[in-house]
């Protein structure tokens, strides 16, 4: 997109900092600052960091999804994870928790679990967003790709 | 048992399109056989059921506010879901042979057996919100059957009136009951019963003396009015023909036109009796009665001629409940059952002469009597009965139609006015009912019809009208203690009190029977001069009539609504803009400086601000202000990030990590995303709009950011409500299992408002794709 050698670079090498620095975000976010509305930020601005280095054709392929159903799959996942509540009779949304913490992890339970919902979520909405965005600045470069939409 | 047969029937309703393969008569009998079922667990429970003991079964819903799903069976419930279900079980063995060649004939079953069973859950209900519910129910499903020919479009138009009259007298019938609920509180009923039908009968007279007894009569008598098709409701009715017959046959003979007819019977005993529940029902009903009778002897559609009888008979139904006395409630219940017998037998032969004879208009039959003699012989015995002629069940009733008037409680006026109107009825029964044998079934055959091959008798098609027409004849003869203790009952229910009476068909020489071979001769006399009197006027003029005035309604409806969305949906975004930010200022801005606004204190001198706070507060106006007057969109970009970048700072400086951090980052999206789009656009801003607009939109734009800024001062200093954060606080390591207070409140806390905004999000993404999508379809 904008033919810089220097943003390329630190494009390329930004790329798998930024995102180990989302999931470290999202998994720390239970007790310090952070979480997944943040991570899912922090992995959709590594992602439109290649947009605008290398154009939205390199960008699709970071993650190999479309991030449209990713965003909607974050939602629908989120979602899921109020329902276990309702099978034992607890209004939807209750906290569920696995006793105790997985090593390199933390505790899982059925919130941080939501908060992957949302991280998904935040990522899809926003990349997705990013490249509806720079496809309709230069709808022949889109076309040429032959595919327009995802 | 009450709410199983109700909802299996709504469950099983979808069996209903079985009818789309195999024998499709076969198939319709098959179907039968399920209220046929219903009907038969019904009768068993006759032996246990009089007028006060009845069946009772609950099923809680929300029990603190008294709703639940209520069924009660006592006499008068019975008497409704046996005559629901018999005719239910011919009408849809009938409907297999009616429309064996129509392909929707499954979906037919469908609305058909849903309609049942919104039925039977009305009639059966022991509650008013149970009621209601169904009330509501055989609305809609009335609206699938009246619209089924949904490609002519008079069956549409039939359709939404029905359900536009139906449906609007159901609101007003929801607030009315709602009313009523809140006037048996007033009267000491308990709160968890205030919505029970038994309850508000005991407490009837306590009701009926508090204020709301007046405004709920009146909404509950609309909700009764257009559902039973009363003057000046009544046109639905007629415009409701366009259902199929099998329809028409069951919705508006015996089911969903009565449903007016029961919810006023039920209520009798504790509401009624009073001056405005006898003159409203007395007078409307009397009226409809003798209108309707009127306007059939005109008809020439022989379903429309059925219909206008069918409107006139609810409004004597109705009329007797307003007459009140023990002889009424029993002709209530007796006029009820003959009426469903010969009325249903009467449109399940229209149907036929449809069928065979290629139409149903008077003007082009004739002769019928000849190549259909079965069929000649059960209308003529349905006909009978309707007219009342000696040894009929309709004789029966009339009897009892004319004794009930005779010895009514009220004053002389109301009681003069029905038997009248039952005189006028009377005998436009019997001119309606010659002239539709005689145009019909004497005579010659009119050319359409003599070149018309087959026209005879059907086989199977006949069995379902014929056993009720049978019934018209035999019941009277034969089975009148049987009849009795089934409408004892019922009549007690409408009474009040436990009465025992045995029908009789003589009653010796007495005023009643005066009355009544009076009109029937004078009957016997006009019907020779039908001709004439057809002619003769007043015709309402095209204007008049009520489905004209609903359309005009409805268009004009349609006309105020295209012009609003016309002046609110420009396409413009500014002009949405415009919009959103009045509207804001308007609800919000209105009431925050009529009472929020004098109990905010501005300036409190804080002993320990620091410079650098100043400094990055100060900041932010200069940024905003450079942003406005920026002449380059860069540079415009680039302010903004400042605006935001001194916000984040301001979360750091007061130890809000989290939302800083958050802040930051939508920050870097936020000029990511301006980028991309102003990339598309001129790169210096270009003043488009005149300067009075910007001197607007900048007085409204400085209004909401004050409004916006005082609200937050608001929330703030506020001290009306608990705070909230000491109990996250407290608990959010104990319950929420984390230390960090901000994300647990946002992923369990309140997680669900979290759910909310993600969805947000993703419903902002579907637009943005939407937009850009189809702006680059149209390239």
């Amino acid at each position: 997109m904008y033919d810089s050698i220097i943003l390329r670079s630190v494009a390329r090498l930004m790329l798998p900092i930024l995102l180990m620095l989302a999931v470290f975000m999202l998994l720390r976010g239970h007790n310090l600052p952070g979480g997944g509305f943040i991570g899912g930020l922090v992995a959709s601005c590594a992602i439109i960091l290649q947009l605008v280095a290398f154009g939205p054709d390199f960008a699709r392929r970071v993650l190999r999804v479309n991030y449209l159903s990713l965003a909607a799959f974050g939602v629908f996942f989120a979602a899921v994870w109020g329902l276990p509540a309702l099978l034992t009779g607890q209004p939807y949304m209750t906290a569920f928790w696995i006793p105790d913490p997985i090593p390199g992890v933390g505790k899982i339970g059925t919130p941080v679990l939501f908060d992957l919902g949302v991280f998904f979520g935040v990522v899809g909405v926003t990349t997705q967003i990013a490249l509806l965005l720079a496809e309709e600045r230069n709808p022949r470069e889109a076309s040429d790709a032959g595919t327009a939409a995802p | 048992m009450l709410p199983a047969i109700v909802l299996i029937t709504l469950a099983l309703a979808p069996l209903g399109l079985l009818a789309r393969t195999g024998p499709r008569p076969l198939v319709g009998w098959a179907l039968a056989l399920l209220p046929a079922l219903s009907f038969a667990l019904l009768l068993f429970q006759l032996p246990q059921v009089t007028g006060t003991t009845q069946i009772r079964e609950v099923i809680p819903w929300v029990p603190a506010m008294g709703v639940e799903l209520n069924f009660a069976l006592d006499g008068l419930s019975l008497l409704f879901a046996l005559v629901i279900t018999g005719i239910g079980t011919l009408i849809i063995g009938y409907a297999g042979h009616y429309m064996h060649d129509d392909p929707g004939l499954g979906r037919f079953l469908l609305y058909l057996l849903l309609f049942m069973g919104a039925m039977l859950g009305l009639v059966l209900a022991g509650n008013v919100l149970t009621m209601f519910i169904f009330w509501e129910l055989t609305s809609v499903t009335s609206y699938l059957l009246i619209g089924y020919k949904h490609d002519y479009p008079g069956a549409r138009r039939g359709a939404l009136q029905s359900l536009v009259i139906t449906a609007g007298g159901g609101l007003a019938l929801l607030l009315g009951l709602l009313i009523l609920g809140e006037g048996a509180r007033q009267a000491g009923v308990a709160p968890n019963q205030i919505y029970n039908f038994d309850a508000i009968i005991a407490a009837g007279d306590a009701i009926k003396a508090g204020p709301l007894y007046t405004p709920a009569l009146l909404l509950i008598l609309v909700g009764a009015f257009t559902k039973s098709a009363q003057f000046p409701f009544h046109f639905w009715l007629p415009g409701a023909m366009q259902a199929p017959t099998p329809a028409s046959a069951f919705l508006h003979s015996a089911t969903m036109v009565k449903a007016g007819v029961y919810l006023l019977a039920r209520l009798a005993p504790g509401l009624g009796d009073t001056p405005l529940w006898n003159a409203a029902l007395v007078l409307v009903g009397g009226f409809t009665f003798a209108f309707g009778a009127l306007v059939a002897t005109r008809k020439d559609d022989i379903k429309a001629l059925l219909a206008y009888t069918t409107l006139s008979m609810l409004g004597g139904l109705i009329m007797l409940i307003g007459l009140g006395g023990k002889y009424a409630a029993e002709a209530v219940v007796v006029n009820i059952l003959a009426h469903a017998l010969y009325k249903s037998a009467l449109f399940m032969i229209a149907g036929i002469i449809d069928h065979e004879a290629g139409s149903r208009d008077l003007r082009q039959l004739g002769g019928l009597r000849r190549m259909m003699p079965a069929t000649a012989f059960f209308i003529a015995l349905a006909l009978l009965s309707q007219m009342g002629i000696p040894v009929f069940f309709g004789f029966v009733g009339k009897e009892l139609l004319i004794e009930a008037a005779l010895s009514s409680p009220l004053a002389d006026p109301l009681r003069y006015a029905a038997l009248t109107a039952i005189v006028v009825a009377a005998v436009g029964y019997i001119i309606a009912a010659w002239r539709l044998f005689k145009y019909a079934f004497l005579g010659t055959p009119s050319p359409t019809l003599a070149q018309r091959h087959h026209v005879a008798d059907p086989r199977g098609m006949l069995v379902p009208p014929a056993i009720p027409a049978l019934l018209s004849i035999i019941i009277p003869l034969a089975l009148l203690p049987w009849a009795s203790q089934l409408l004892a009952p019922a009549a007690s229910v409408i009474y009040g009190k436990e009465i025992g009476f045995k029908l009789a068909l003589w009653h010796g020489v007495n005023s009643a029977l005066m009355i009544s071979s009076a009109a029937i001769l004078v009957g016997a006399v006009l019907a020779r001069f039908e001709r004439p009197l057809a002619a003769m006027p007043p015709h309402l003029p095209a204007w008049a009539d009520g489905a004209t005035l609903l359309d005009r309604l409805l268009a004009g409806v349609d006309r105020v609504g295209a012009l609003i969305t016309r002046s609110l949906q420009t396409g413009q975004l500014r002009r949405y803009m415009l919009y959103n930010t009045i509207t804001l200022l308007l609800i919000t801005g209105v009431p925050f400086v009529l009472y929020v606004l004098p109990g905010l204190t501005f300036f409190s001198p804080d002993p320990q601000l620091r410079v650098y706070e100043a400094f990055a507060a100060a900041l932010i106006p200069i940024a905003v202000v450079a942003t406005i007057r920026a002449e380059s969109r860069l540079s415009a970009i680039i302010a903004v990030g400042v605006v935001g970048a001194m916000v984040s700072l301001f979360f750091v400086l007061f130890s809000a990590p989290d939302l800083a951090l958050t802040q930051l980052l939508i920050e870097v999206l936020s000029t990511v995303f301006l980028l991309l789009v102003f990339s598309i656009l001129p790169a210096r801003f270009a003043t488009l709009s005149s300067n009075t607009t910007r001197m607007r939109d900048a007085i409204l734009a400085g209004m909401v950011g004050l409004l916006v800024a005082g609200l937050v001062l608001a929330t703030a200093t506020t001290t009306s409500f608990e705070p909230l954060a000491p109990y996250y606080l407290e608990n959010s390591l104990a319950k929420g299992k984390g230390q960090n207070v901000v994300n647990v409140i946002l992923v369990d806390f309140r997680g669900f408002d979290t759910m909310g905004e993600v969805t947000v999000l993703l419903t902002a993404l579907l637009g943005i794709y939407g937009l850009l999508r189809m702006r680059r379809e149209k390239r």
